[in-house]
């Protein structure tokens, strides 16, 4: 017995001394440290995916930066259950506290910083089994991808359409550590840094990568054309964008098969289409109609009174059959809710990020009427149903822009862009009845905050 | 290699001391034990001086006794007397007599790694017995300290059948919870959120069931509360937010034991907000309409240029049928709530044990919601022989939840239920679920009576927490103890949304299953000593002790059942959807601690601890914290100046300094991580989280200075405790540039302050032999402040989708509410007014400022008892004062008419009968405004919705009878009673209950805000105690 007692008193400390011997370090079974990523090409190629996973997130191309930019515009209005932060975009009163303005931020960075990752391990990877046009291919991805990520900024919280104004953004051009802080560059500087990027991207890319669910080749020259149009460099901007449109790979449907676009998937107008599926969904359906009976409080983003408007004015415009005022919740009314994201059981309905029809508005803008800018114009009003513009119809420059402006807005609204055409025309206190302050998002407080207000608030907020 | 050494040393120490002592001849002693008035006592334990196995009189006082010699000396003791030693000269049988004392200073209570007396504790530790919370309808052991202990706040809330409730010690909240030596899990650990937004995403933590709830509150024989920093040390690692020690129940030898416990009742909705019946709600629509009809026909421009009047002219689609239909009463219900215990214990001077079995059925108080748990515990102790002690504690729960979906969810049932239209009735002419989409009011996101019987979700769990032990006495000074525990957790959690609920039916319907599972193994080496040499005792502790735990979880999500069938399960889902990665994890800690006691007879008393941990959440290099602290005691009434002291019969002074740590941060904090990611059905990897390289312990350290007292002989008794807590290195997400890709680090930086007073007296009014009346008193004043803080001013919102609720700033307390200031009515139009904070000549969200903080000023309770003969009433009341509360449900029912925006066909919501004192006329004085159907008269986040939540709540009323004559046969004891739970709160708060928080109410940076939680029930029950 005693002989037992003394065992088991042994054994016990013994074991305790074993124990003690382990190491104080666990390690996740569920991620990847994050050193040992791009140890290989698979690794790299890993990354890739994850960049694109980072853009579908909801603040981002989940649906939120497109659906926010232009709820903050004429052509949508919100709904909810009285949420204080998305009224506040809706009523364009919005206050640097804005939760969404916060999310949409941080996430845009998210992008960005994976893009870095991807930037700064490329080069370095030894693997015989990374061809060296694929690695080109993918250098050139995240090349596109930062820039694309970079404008998105500069359009939601900088001034983009004064190139003299101190307010751009934060340009990341390398990982970031937890305390690193980046004041804001100039609008010049960010437009000079994006176009950079895309001009290294375009050199790198294979011109036969062109597969629209990734930044192919041909939306790299199709965002040059946008950023250029933006920065009101109208020649480069024609010239891209007719390059995209020259290619051929994308085109525009035809009137009676144009509503694929949203219907269907990777249609042949989709240059970048962020493709989302089953079992991962996106948030575009869920915020815009929910299901048939949905009551106002339930949908977000709803189609603004004075869309239905625009619309009543252009019979013949096939895409105001994309809106419907008419079947929904007497709440609703005067109302209506978009029909470019239906699909309420499978909820996969992927971010237009890229579209040739805006290639034609494009060089129809930079061409401008004394350009021939009228001809463009009439080739998507063709393929969606509509009478050609005579010359007569659009009598001097401001007639003809008004004209593009409008195309614009039929053709693009709930896809985040009217918002911007107004702040790149100077338009927000003409036609949303605001001050042109508001042509900006604020800089979020908690930014401010956490940079210690070394990143500068925009004017008015 | 501390540790090799130290083992190295306990294995020679041990095998020097063997061989044992063996037993001498043995002699029979047979007695009875009476108090002073010739009452037989029960329960008194009568033991050999020198050896821990007491046995227990019986129900007739008497005992038998093995003597190990004729004249040996014999030791008994029974709570409420003196402890008692008499000398035996071959005496076979005896007769005892016992004093009573009032003195509570002789009391043992338990300490980390042993127990003290009263009288020789340094520390602040609290301490509760069984009987002051047995025979209460409670899942959950902490709502037993509710108002009861000085210093400890303890807030429930949600009324959720088994939901977690907010425990906090000295301000700091989630202390840790030890059972029997065995660091319990205390989190909730079931994987269902309870608060969705409309798309279904989760927007707050919602509601928060606690894994504290698997221990039986029949099975604890006692809690104590390590509150100061000294005597929490021991438990160093975890211990900054204080400890709660629970102590099981133990079997005694003697004649065994068996006691049926049960008690049956019901449970009613505590206070039912009054809403609007439908003449009133019509009445409100038409004169908001008709206020804002005047102001268009005075100014055509005063809702915006275009604005189309027909809107306030043409008739609103009521609907209106007979139908009054109040929601609160459609899905409120009386529910019954029973409770069966047994238990038995015995033992002989080898063997002891207690084994015990339950069964508790909560229903809810909102309709399908229960709470079913079952509990088995055996705890076993055997003397191998004098030297060695062998011991197991074992315990299973299972638990089965009907979940109620609620707690901060657009889409609950209580959420639904308020404000929903009276116009509207539950099913409609042909029995279905009538539609929401048909009757006025948008607020509603489905029929909440549908979504209460559609909306399924099943929470299941398994417990078992079980340890073995080994206690070896090397010599007379020496013990070593050494155990293993563990404590292994399962939950499955299920979810059906049903197809014809508005979320699962335009994906006909969806399911979730998830499964957690953990395990925590605790290894404990402790080495013992005690010497005493005259009047000098010393103690010293030294241990080893190495935890480790891993958890598991996994989860699939489907959508598409058949229509019509009863198919629930997601395996049958037409598509598997995705859903996001649940953390799994592990972690490690390795501890060394050591104590060390000295006492001049028991006048001057010192200790010191030293704990040392090392985390595996942390870094290399950063992973060790050391928590050193000293404390000490003078019992001034040793002292020959106060001997034969009339009034002030005891007096202690007892001061104590002590650093605790913090590591509860979650796995894996410590490295730069990439998680699973797809597109376009690929998997890839992108970045999970920016990370501190230097990220450490978080460190407490508090002092604490206190007087323990008795006046009369402990007539009168009672302490005074004065403390300083500081958390310095708090461990905290802060924001850092978005730049970086990330909102938040987690990091060291910060400190706040706790500091207060807490007083406790405990007096026995009236005692005589018929009738006893005795008072327990406590309050604590408190107060918080945020010392410094990395990011200043940093706003916080409580829930994902709000604007700021919170801020955090210096020189403010933790959980300091944001918002803009409300004003008043303006007199002549009935419009709000709102301070201008920024006189921008606009009210924004740039208007707000601080309005208040969630923490009370002073919060305590009074207990009073009176027994007269057999009978017993206790009546336990508790009380907070200066805490507020963001009622953020509130302004949906309470929106004045409001149509919500563009959707001008509607009323937002139902109103509480508080709109009817609206302005209504130039003149009228009211803080309520006008009712508008176009204008928003109200701002949530403002100070109109922020409400003094100060209470005094009648918890417990308790009327007992304790039969003394056997009216049973084989019954020793009957003892019955009627209790009223949470009898009346008295308070201004309009919710349901001031004691509230939706979002589960761990997170103190957004505490205390109302989003619709479930409500706190009135219980009445019956119960009957029976001994044999």
């Amino acid at each position: 017995m005693k002989f037992i007692i003394k065992n088991i008193l042994l054994y016990s400390l013994t074991i305790s001394v074993l124990f003690s011997c382990q190491k104080l370090d666990v390690s996740s079974p569920n991620d990847v440290p994050a050193k040992e990523v791009f140890k290989n090409a698979d690794g790299l190629r890993s990354a890739v995916i994850g960049m694109y996973a980072t853009m579908q997130v909801r603040d981002y191309y989940g649906a939120y930066y497109p659906l926010m930019a232009d709820l903050n515009s004429d052509a949508l209005t919100q709904g909810g259950y009285d949420v204080v932060a998305l009224n506040e975009i809706g009523q364009h009163a919005i206050t640097s506290t804005n939760i969404f303005a916060e999310h949409m931020y941080v996430a845009m960075y998210k992008t960005i910083t994976t893009a870095n990752s991807i930037l700064q391990a490329v080069e370095f990877i030894k693997d015989v089994n990374l061809p060296e046009d694929e690695r080109k291919t993918i250098k050139a991805q995240a090349l596109a991808i930062r820039a694309m990520a970079h404008f998105d900024l500069l359009r939601m919280y900088g001034y983009h359409w004064d190139q003299s104004s101190p307010f751009g953004i934060s340009l990341i051009l390398k990982v970031q550590q937890a305390k690193d802080i980046v004041a804001r560059s100039t609008v010049a500087d960010s437009y000079t840094a994006i176009i950079k990027d895309l001009t290294d991207a375009n050199g790198l890319m294979p011109v036969t990568f062109t597969d629209a669910k990734f930044a192919n080749a041909i939306f790299i020259k199709a965002l040059l054309a946008r950023v250029f149009l933006y920065k009101r460099d109208m020649v480069k901007a024609a010239d891209f964008a007719s390059q995209v449109i020259d290619n051929g790979t994308y085109n525009l449907l035809d009137v009676d098969a144009f509503t694929k676009i949203y219907s269907g998937r990777l249609s042949s107008e989709s240059i970048f289409e962020l493709s989302f599926d089953a079992q991962n969904k996106s948030f575009y359906n869920g915020t815009t109609y929910v299901r048939p009976e949905a009551l106002r409080t339930e949908v977000f983003f709803l189609a603004s009174q004075s869309l239905n408007n625009f619309f009543t004015l252009r019979m013949d415009d096939k895409r105001s059959s994309l809106v419907d005022f008419v079947n929904n919740d007497a709440g609703i009314s005067p109302d209506g809710r978009t029909l470019k994201f239906r699909g309420e059981v499978n909820k996969d309905n992927p971010a237009y990020i890229m579209r040739i029809a805006e290639m034609f508005l494009i060089i129809a803008e930079a061409k401008a009427k004394s350009g021939g800018g009228l001809s463009y114009l009439n080739q998507l009003r063709t393929h969606r149903g509509m009478q050609n513009l005579s010359s007569s119809d659009v009598p001097d420059e401001i007639s003809f822009l008004q004209a593009v402006m409008d195309e614009r807005l039929s053709e693009l609204n709930f896809e985040g862009h009217r918002y911007f055409d107004l702040a790149r025309h100077q338009q927000i206190q003409t036609v949303v009845g605001v001050s042109n302050q508001k042509a900006v998002f604020p800089i979020p407080q908690r930014e401010l905050i956490a940079t210690n207000q070394q990143v500068k608030q925009n004017p008015g907020f | 290699m501390v540790t090799k050494v130290f083992h190295f040393f306990a294995i020679i120490i041990i095998i020097i001391s063997i061989p044992f002592n063996s037993f001498s001849q043995t002699q029979i002693l047979k007695g009875v034990v009476k108090d002073v008035q010739g009452n037989l006592l029960q329960g008194a334990s009568v033991s050999i001086q020198g050896k821990n196995n007491g046995i227990p009189t019986s129900a007739d006082g008497s005992f038998s006794l093995q003597l190990p010699a004729a004249n040996s000396k014999i030791e008994i003791t029974i709570v409420g007397y003196k402890h008692k030693v008499i000398e035996l000269k071959g005496e076979s049988t005896i007769t005892i007599t016992m004093q009573e004392v009032t003195s509570q200073l002789e009391d043992v209570v338990v300490v980390g790694y042993g127990t003290q007396k009263k009288s020789n504790l340094t520390g602040a530790v609290a301490s509760i017995g069984n009987k002051d919370f047995k025979n209460q309808p409670l899942s959950n052991l902490a709502n037993s300290i509710q108002g009861k202990l000085s210093g400890i706040n303890v807030t429930s809330p949600s009324g959720t059948p088994g939901a977690g409730l907010l425990v906090s010690i000295r301000g700091a909240q989630n202390p840790l919870y030890v059972v029997d030596g065995i660091p319990m899990l205390s989190e909730s650990n079931s994987a269902l959120s309870t608060s969705f937004n409309t798309s279904g995403e989760e927007v707050g933590q919602g509601q928060n069931l606690s894994s504290i709830s698997d221990i039986n509150p029949d099975d604890i024989e006692s809690i104590e509360i390590l509150k100061d920093p000294s005597s929490a040390a021991i438990y160093g690692a975890r211990a900054s937010n204080g400890v709660v020690l629970v102590t099981t129940k133990k079997g005694k030898s003697g004649k065994t034991q068996m006691d049926f416990n049960t008690y049956t009742g019901y449970q009613q909705v505590a206070k039912k907000i009054k809403f609007m019946n439908a003449a009133q709600f019509v009445g409100m629509a038409e004169e908001a309409r008709a206020n804002d009809l005047k102001l268009y026909k005075a100014d055509n421009n005063v809702f915006g240029p275009g604005f189309d009047a027909s809107v306030l002219t043409s008739p609103l689609e009521y609907k209106a049928g007979a139908t009054n239909t109040v929601w609160l009463d459609q899905i409120f219900r009386t529910a019954p709530i029973n409770n069966y215990v047994l238990n038995l214990k015995g033992g002989n001077d080898k063997t002891r044990f207690y084994m015990s079995a339950s069964y508790f059925d909560q229903q809810g108080i909102v309709i399908e919601n229960y709470f079913k748990r079952m509990n088995a515990r055996i705890n076993v102790e055997h003397s191998v022989n004098d030297k060695f002690t062998i011991g197991t504690n074992l315990a299973m729960t299972k638990s089965n939840n009907r979940r109620s979906f609620n707690d901060d969810t657009y889409s609950g049932i209580v959420t639904n239920a308020i404000g929903a239209s009276p116009l509207m009735p539950v099913y409609d002419s042909k029995g279905n679920y009538s539609k929401f989409e048909d009757y006025q009011v948008s607020w509603l996101s489905d029929n909440p009576v549908k979504s209460a019987h559609e909306i399924r979700g099943f929470t299941e769990s398994y417990r078992f927490m079980g340890s073995v032990f080994g206690e070896y006495k090397i010599s007379s000074n020496l013990k070593f103890k050494t155990s293993f525990s563990a404590d292994y957790s399962a939950v499955t959690d299920k979810l059906f949304i049903s197809p014809i609920t508005t979320d699962g039916g335009p994906i006909g319907g969806r399911a979730t299953k998830a499964n957690f599972s953990s395990i925590v193994w605790l290894n404990e080496n402790i080495l013992n000593y005690q010497k005493s040499v005259g009047k000098n005792s010393f103690g010293a502790l030294a241990g080893f002790t190495q935890q480790g735990t891993t958890s598991d979880r996994i989860a699939t999500a489907g959508q598409g059942f058949p229509l019509g069938s009863s198919l629930t399960d997601v395996s049958v889902a037409a598509v598997i959807t995705r859903i996001p990665v649940l953390p799994g994890g592990n972690n490690r800690l390795h501890s060394y601690l050591a104590r060390l006691t000295y006492d001049y007879d028991g006048k001057y008393l010192l200790s010191a601890v030293m704990r040392s941990d090392g985390s595996s959440r942390f870094q290399q290099g950063k992973q060790f914290g050391y928590f050193p602290s000293v404390s000490a005691g003078w019992n001034l009434h040793k002292e020959n100046f106060m001997a034969g002291a009339k009034v002030l019969t005891a007096l202690k002074i007892r001061a104590s300094y002590g650093f605790t740590g913090d590591q509860e941060i979650g796995d894996y904090q410590n490295k730069p991580l990439w998680q699973p990611s797809v597109y376009n059905g690929q998997s890839g990897l992108s970045p999970k989280l920016i990370v501190d390289p230097n990220l450490t312990w978080q460190k407490n350290k508090g002092f604490n200075a206190g007087i323990d007292y008795e006046l009369l002989g402990g007539i009168i008794s009672g302490s005074a405790d004065y403390f300083v807590n500081t958390r310095t290195d708090l461990l905290n997400y802060v924001p850092v540039a978005g730049t970086t890709g990330f909102a938040t680090l987690l990091t060291n930086g910060g400190s706040v302050e706790d500091k207060g007073w807490e007083f406790n007296i405990t007096s026995r009014n009236i005692s005589t032999s018929n009738f006893k009346w005795t008072t327990n008193f406590n309050i604590t004043y408190q107060k918080n402040t945020l010392l410094q803080t990395p990011v200043n001013n940093q706003l916080l919102s409580a829930f994902n989708d709000l604007s700021p609720t919170h801020i955090l700033q210096v020189g403010q307390p933790i959980g300091s509410f944001w918002g803009i200031k409300y004003l008043g009515v303006n007199k002549q139009t009935g419009d709000p007014i709102y301070q201008d904070n920024n006189k921008d000549g606009l009210i924004n969200t740039n208007d707000a400022q601080l309005l208040g903080h969630a923490r009370p000023d002073y919060f305590g309770g009074i207990t009073n008892s009176f027994k007269y003969k057999n009978l017993e009433l206790m009546v336990a009341t508790q009380f907070s004062m200066g805490n507020k509360v963001y009622n953020l449900i509130r302004p949906v029912w309470e929106n004045l008419g409001y149509s919500n925006g563009g959707g001008v066909t509607q009323i937002y919501a139902n109103n509480s009968t508080n709109s009817l004192k609206r302005w209504q006329k130039p003149g009228d004085v009211t803080d309520v405004p006008r009712y508008s159907f176009i204008n928003k008269n109200y701002i949530e986040n403002s100070s109109m919705f922020l409400e003094d939540a100060s209470f005094f709540r009648i918890r417990t009323v308790n009327l007992s009878y304790t039969f003394t004559k056997k009216i049973i046969k084989f019954v020793n004891n009957v003892n019955i009673y009627a209790q009223v739970q949470n009898l009346y709160v008295f308070t201004k708060y309009k919710g349901f209950d001031p004691e509230v928080s939706s979002n589960g109410g761990n997170l103190d940076k957004t505490a205390g805000v109302d989003y619709a939680a479930y409500p706190q029930s009135r219980t009445i029950t019956f119960g009957l105690n029976l001994s044999f």
